[in-house]
């Protein structure tokens, strides 16, 4: 070991003997800490876990939805405007699309109920696909189980589940509940020829905004949402500026501060004295002031390891149970999905950067004068 | 008679082993990454072939389950003065291409 | 030896509470003898004291140890000086509250980055050699006032400097523990080192093995004895 370790080595024993003749106050700093680190840490690696998944699953949705609007409100729109976009231009493909949403009586929840159009799905009268929370919410425990729906006091309809989604896609799919077109019509009492929206293929990215250009002619009062509003709408999630995180985010500067203020605030006379001591029998200024630098680095370079470690095994091991109960809010269906584990240096370093220079720097304020002083104060 | 431990020796070990705690993060992210994308493929196939637009995530409200396709009036269809009363509200700010108010005190303000 | 020409030193300069502690010193220390600084409270014994041990700096004159002058030198360089030549006992002992005795002693040489196994083999040979060693792991605070005085001579000796600086190092002992005082110094001289002290105690400054005494009156020298 070179003699500069070993010094360093040295002056960090120094350093944790005198913490630890307080130790019960040091180690609460450095748990209240750990945990503060823990969270701010935990919401960062969810938030950008959850955005990065939206932003690559939602890649492949449609690249255009047309809806009609009637008093600002959604409304069924026509077969006929199916042909009228399929007609422009540019356009590969326009479908009328039919979902909607069913409020199950008896679990309180809310389905998106959707007709696939697909040859891949393969769906008889009386069948339905479900996501993998319904038959987990209705508690459908075996397979095969069937169904059962009321749409109103006195009814029932009975669907044959031949089939749930996998879990891979639970996060997309998790309250679906796909039934052939026929079903759909009769079960919410639809008019043949008329559709929720319509969704548009587009080969080219770039034509979009000519295309809807064209579309708004033919169809005026229609609205237009497009991939990249779809992809936008989802990079606002758990935004740092949205909503509640804003709060954490305003709590948790709170915190560093304090955290760093308390100790700037200046030294108390027990701790001049020490210092003076430690002058008087051979320590220079850059001693004295390498061992506050290992007193503030210990103590938030510990709180940080500790709370993010924690924080990766909570997220990426724990599925983030912590913000279950918190995401979960008053639905009664919750996808059961997993994130993929990432880390994100750039984030990471921010942190690291955020909790350990104010508070080191907080360390070495108060002491600068005393340290820089002549010892022979202390022989007074 | 023997001198106490020195107190650097724990601390030390304990860092050392948060450090390491990290590098089994990295080598984690880098051993399921294979099967993470199997798992992403398989939810972008479904949601190509489904044409879906949204995730599964609030399913406490129209809105707040498909807040790319909401319009204007779902937010509001209690009280138009309401405040936001669904806990997902929290989460997620209104999209973007929801029309904004314009003030159009001239007919400048109205492209022709 | 240490010598001092036309040493002053003045606190609060340029302030309304000006005061000279020290006015003119010319003295010289010699090596290799006990020399101890006497007069009443606020003669300036300490303050020449903390000047011969380069704690402080003169306001104007020179100091000169074994022909070099170090009153002019940097803090880093001082600090050096006070780290290999001296070793220090303080008249409060000020040793650190809340570490141990063992941990107290090697506090001085922890900068130098020492090998750890050596220097508490160090520190505990110290201890032994003042009749500490059993209680190395106490926590300094439950010393009676004699272990206290001999734990702050061990730190003082953790780097085997030359010369012992010592103020006042038998205020509050009585007088068998005075003698054992006296018995440590006798060891230290004979061990080679060079001690200088300040005392009021008679029973310090009339003792035997002390080869000069300075006597000091509002920051001059009363009167300077020879060696016999």
């Amino acid at each position: 070991m070179t003699p500069w370790l070993r010094r360093q080595r040295a002056l960090a024993d120094y350093t944790l003997s005198a913490l630890g003749r307080r130790k019960g106050k040091n180690i609460s700093l450095v748990v209240i800490y750990a945990l503060i680190v823990f969270l701010v840490a935990s919401i960062m690696m969810f938030s950008s876990g959850m955005r990065r998944e939206a932003d690559l699953v939602l890649s492949e949705a449609p690249e255009l939805i047309v809806q009609q609007l009637t008093l600002g409100r959604h409304e069924l729109i026509a077969g006929g405007e199916v042909e009228k976009l399929a007609a422009i231009r540019g356009v590969t493909a326009a479908k009328g699309r039919l979902w909607g949403y069913y409020y199950d009586r008896l679990n309180g929840a809310n389905y998106t109920v959707m007709v696939p159009d697909d040859p891949t799905i393969k769906l008889e009268q009386g069948q339905a696909i479900l996501g993998e929370a319904i038959p987990r919410s209705r508690g459908l425990s075996w397979e095969g189980a069937p169904l059962f729906l009321s749409r109103f006091e006195g009814d029932l309809v009975k669907f044959d589940v031949v089939d749930t989604l996998s879990h891979d896609s639970a996060l997309v799919s998790a309250d679906l509940m796909l039934i052939t077109e026929q079903d759909f019509r009769d079960f919410f009492g639809l008019e043949p020829d008329v559709y929720t929206d319509i969704s548009v293929s587009i080969r080219n990215e770039r034509e979009i905004a000519t295309i809807i250009a064209k579309a708004e002619k033919v169809m005026p009062k229609a609205r237009f949402v497009t991939r990249a509003d779809i992809s936008r709408t989802y990079q606002k999630l758990f935004d740092w500026r949205e909503g509640l995180l804003v709060t954490l985010a305003i709590a948790a500067i709170l915190a560093f501060g304090i955290f760093a203020a308390e100790k700037a605030s200046g030294l108390s006379a027990e701790e001049t004295r020490e210092i003076g001591i430690l002058k008087a029998i051979g320590w220079d200024t850059g001693d004295v002031i390498a061992m506050k630098l290992w007193e503030g680095a210990l103590v938030s370079v510990g709180a940080f390891l500790t709370g993010a470690v924690a924080a990766y095994v909570h997220v990426f091991l724990g599925g983030a149970g912590l913000f279950a109960p918190v995401l979960k809010g008053w639905s009664v269906l919750y996808p059961d999905f997993a994130l993929t584990p990432q880390i994100d240096v750039l984030q990471l370093t921010t942190l690291f950067l955020v909790t350990v220079l104010p508070y080191v720097a907080a360390t070495l304020v108060p002491i600068w004068r005393v340290a820089t002083g002549d010892p022979d104060q202390v022989m007074r | 008679m023997t001198p106490a431990r020195r107190p650097t020796t724990p601390v030390f070990a304990a860092l050392g082993l948060l450090v390491a705690g990290l590098g089994l993060a990295a080598i984690h992210v880098a051993v399921r990454a294979p099967g993470e994308r199997a798992r992403l493929a398989e939810s972008t196939r479904l949601v190509k072939v489904l044409g879906l637009t949204d995730l599964a995530l609030f399913t406490e409200a129209r809105y707040t389950r498909h807040p790319s396709m909401a319009d204007l009036h779902t937010a509001f269809q209690d009280n138009p003065m309401s405040f936001e009363h669904f806990p997902s509200g929290l989460f997620i700010a209104p999209p973007a291409h929801l029309p904004g108010g314009q003030i159009g005190q001239s007919e400048k303000d109205f492209p022709q | 030896m240490i010598t001092l020409s036309a040493v002053t030193k003045l606190y609060n300069e340029g302030r309304p509470n000006q005061m000279a502690a020290l006015d003119g010193i010319d003295l010289t220390v010699p090596g290799d003898a006990v020399t101890v600084l006497t007069g009443p409270s606020g003669s300036g014994k300490t303050t020449l004291l903390s000047l011969i041990g380069c704690m402080a700096r003169p306001t104007s004159g020179r100091v000169h140890l074994n022909g070099d002058m170090v009153s002019g030198l940097p803090e880093s360089f001082l600090t050096g000086l006070r780290r290999t030549t001296f070793g220090f006992v303080f008249q409060r002992f000020n040793l650190v509250r809340g570490l141990s005795v063992i941990e107290n002693v090697r506090l001085p040489a922890v900068p130098l980055g020492p090998d750890h196994v050596e220097l508490t083999e160090r520190a505990m040979a110290r201890l032994e050699h003042l009749g500490l060693a059993d209680k190395a792991d106490i926590p300094v605070e439950y010393l009676s006032g004699g272990e206290t005085q001999r734990a702050a001579i061990a730190r003082a000796l953790i780097n085997d400097a030359p010369i012992l600086i010592a103020d006042e190092p038998t205020a509050n002992l009585d007088t068998v523990l005075v003698n054992r005082f006296l018995d440590i110094v006798a060891d230290l001289r004979a061990e080679g080192r060079t001690v200088i002290m300040t005392s009021h105690d008679p029973r310090i400054f009339t003792a035997s093995l002390v080869d000069n005494v300075v006597r000091m009156v509002d920051g001059r020298l009363d009167t300077e004895e020879a060696p016999a």
